[in-house]
């Protein structure tokens, strides 16, 4: 295969997409590109926030493996610094401010859109999918121009899904068209009730999620339009296109909003489709993998060798996937704010079973994924596996405290 | 400093002159040039060419700074008092034309269409499409127009065929697999020549060994906290207050201070309701 595109959507729940089991029609285009790819049904993100998160999809690496810093470590290798190495042109567009040049995420690409220098409003913050896809057009309209262009890694990341939950009105409709509100309300909704964590109305929990759902439409029709431009450029039929999120979002679900430092499904369950032009038929993997898995994927799939710093496996070829377990770390933050004071929180899941160590307060968790999806009853007090568990996180929580010393 | 830092150090030097010495074996000295921004970096440079220079009864190649419109007066008072020092006849070089449409005022609209021809045919090399932009020497424009354009026009009317410049490999994961002596092909405006970096495997750490063991004269910026200097809007301090010497260059970028723009970044998050 010629060029890897890496396609993430911030905040996607994987429970709003119907080919993970939404009967709401939110993604009929994602839907559509099922039976050309491989759905992974079980992928969990190394953590619950971009910031936790994008060390494992573009670094293969842990959060807080190199101590607890706001810059992107210049320790980290990333997979576009890799790629470079073999001369596969590397290029990324986005509008995440966590992962702008500022904080160091500009390493390794030849092309590097954050948006940054581009005006945005209060009311969408960053640039939009459409605008992201103009860049990518751009891009591709005068990198194709010549028919032997070098291979390619191309990364583009969406925002619109992300609060504040503006969505434009006719994606609204679709969802509810009933819901009259303005968009400054909206805004309000996420100044007064997004930003303040506040679920004591159910009723406005689910107006919120409504909105978000709108969002999950409006971002339907971007990738659509990707899509269109890979083919536009002749670019779809020579390049396996890797679809994912970086977390996900709470609506209530563990008493909160948006996503904090919390290691619930909700939160870092990620959806995964790897798609193929000429697949000729869908195939669905239950592996439990993780989203650090992802740069050694991208090797594996340009035909290169392992890259040793690469804390992850490639996920293809499927039978040759080490079935070991997944790690996650983040900061256990618990409102919009990031204290200085604010511990970590951990996870380490294995089959169906999910342990959970707060800092903090130094409380576990432990979850039987398969019977208690919601995650609301803690096995760690009635559990024979529990200690065997701990063990397992246990060298996790120690690498931290070995680095910051 | 111990014997083996010092002993680290010459043999850092004795590399770098080898490069030297190479180039003007290579290249007529007249036909050379050498690029000084008054940073850290090319002022080291500089002083290992002028060291070469005399050792091997050479006349130093013209020197060259480019004034982006943007500078900080302490980096120009520093070019002005060491070329008195060290005897040298450093060359400005500006885009006039740039910085006459926008009245040198920083943040002014440039209007493409007032520009002159050659600079008008630059920014459509470069594919820039729009009628006007600010006028900012690390915009996509701008850095072009103040910095790229000026130094190809200096190369093609001095046939220059090869440019001393002071990039280092630990600046950017990218330099890695950089050598000591580029080829820059002809291109459409412009003219071909040689780059080399005779400090290419020196670190951001062995610059400041080498700077305080041979009491380098350095810019007051880096003092007060700067660890890489730019154009004065886009570059900020490291630590505030710690010299960059002092401050922790292992393990954060020597760049983190430049181009982006913090506040940019602190307000896109918290309108995404972070902070």
């Amino acid at each position: 295969m010629k060029n890897i595109i890496l396609l993430t959507i911030d905040a996607l729940r994987k429970d709003v997409l119907g080919c993970y089991g939404n009967k709401n029609k939110l993604t009929p285009f994602l839907d559509s590109l099922q039976p050309k790819s491989i759905k992974f049904t079980n992928t969990q993100s190394t953590g619950p926030y971009t910031q936790a998160s994008f060390p494992g999809i573009l670094t293969s690496s842990y959060y807080l493996e190199y101590g607890r810093q706001k810059k992107c470590s210049p320790k980290r290798t990333f997979i576009s610094e890799v790629l470079k190495k073999y001369r596969i042109t590397t290029a990324a567009f986005h509008s995440n401010p966590y992962l702008c040049g500022y904080f160091g995420w500009n390493r390794g690409w030849d092309v590097f859109y954050d948006s940054m220098q581009d005006e945005v409003s209060d009311k969408i913050p960053y640039i939009k999918g459409d605008g992201i896809n103009y860049k990518v057009d751009k891009w591709l309209s005068s990198y194709t121009k010549n028919d032997n262009y070098h291979p390619f890694f191309l990364w583009t990341h969406y925002m619109d899904v992300h609060e504040p939950y503006i969505p434009a009105k006719e994606y609204l409709n679709k969802v509810d068209p009933l819901i009259n509100l303005s968009e400054n309300e909206m805004l309000n909704l996420f100044k007064e009730i997004i930003l303040k964590r506040d679920v004591s109305n159910k009723k406005t929990v689910k107006l919120l999620k409504k909105l978000y759902d709108a969002g999950v439409l409006e971002i339907d029709d971007y990738v659509k339009n990707f899509f269109k431009i890979l083919e536009k450029y002749g670019v779809l039929k020579d390049s396996v296109v890797i679809i994912t999120t970086d977390h996900g979002d709470e609506f209530g679900e563990h008493d909160s909003l948006s996503h904090d430092g919390k290691m619930y499904s909700e939160l870092i369950n990620a959806p995964l489709l790897i798609y193929r032009y000429n697949r000729t038929q869908g195939e669905v993997c239950d592996n439990l993998v993780s989203n650090i898995d992802i740069p050694p994927t991208i090797l594996y799939l340009f035909g290169l060798e392992p890259f040793e710093k690469f804390r992850g496996h490639s996920m293809l070829p499927l039978k040759n996937y080490p079935q070991n377990g997944v790690f996650g770390e983040a900061i256990g933050k618990t409102s919009n704010h990031e204290k200085e004071t604010d511990k970590p929180i951990y996870f380490y899941q294995e089959n169906d079973l999910k342990i959970i160590y707060r800092e903090d307060n130094k409380s576990w968790e432990m979850y039987d994924l398969n019977r208690d999806s919601q995650e609301l009853n803690n096995l760690i007090d009635t559990s024979a596996k529990s200690e065997d568990m701990k063990k397992k996180l246990m060298p996790q929580l120690n690498r931290w405290q070995q680095n910051k010393k | 400093m111990n014997e083996e830092a010092k002993k680290k150090n010459k043999e850092l030097i004795e590399k770098s002159k080898q490069v030297v010495r190479e180039a003007f074996e290579k290249f007529n000295p007249i036909k050379c040039a050498i690029t000084w921004t008054g940073g850290k970096d090319s002022t080291t440079n500089l002083w290992i060419i002028r060291q070469v220079c005399i050792e091997e009864n050479i006349n130093l190649p013209q020197v060259i700074t480019i004034d982006e419109g943007d500078a900080f007066p302490e980096i120009t008072d520093f070019l002005v008092t060491i070329s008195k020092k060290w005897n040298i006849d450093l060359k400005w070089l500006c885009n006039f034309d740039m910085l006459k449409s926008c009245q040198s005022h920083l943040g002014n609209d440039i209007q493409v269409k007032d520009l002159d021809e050659r600079n008008q045919a630059e920014l459509k090399r470069i594919e820039f499409e729009f009628k006007s932009f600010p006028f900012e020497a690390e915009s996509y424009a701008g850095n072009h127009l103040m910095k790229t354009v000026v130094l190809n026009k200096f190369i093609e009317e001095s046939n220059t065929e090869l440019l001393f410049m002071a990039l280092r490999r630990d600046e950017q994961a990218a330099r890695k697999e950089d050598e000591y002596f580029t080829n820059h092909e002809a291109g459409h405006l412009m003219p071909e020549h040689t780059r080399v970096s005779p400090i290419l495997h020196f670190t951001e750490r062995d610059i400041w060994d080498n700077t305080h063991l041979h009491n380098l004269p350095y810019c007051p910026l880096y003092k007060i906290g700067y660890r890489s200097l730019g154009a004065r809007s886009s570059s900020n301090p490291g630590e505030v207050g710690v010299p960059a010497w002092e401050q922790d260059l292992e393990n954060i970028l020597e760049r983190a201070g430049r181009r982006q723009d913090k506040e940019k970044a602190m307000e896109r998050l918290r309108k995404l309701g972070y902070m």
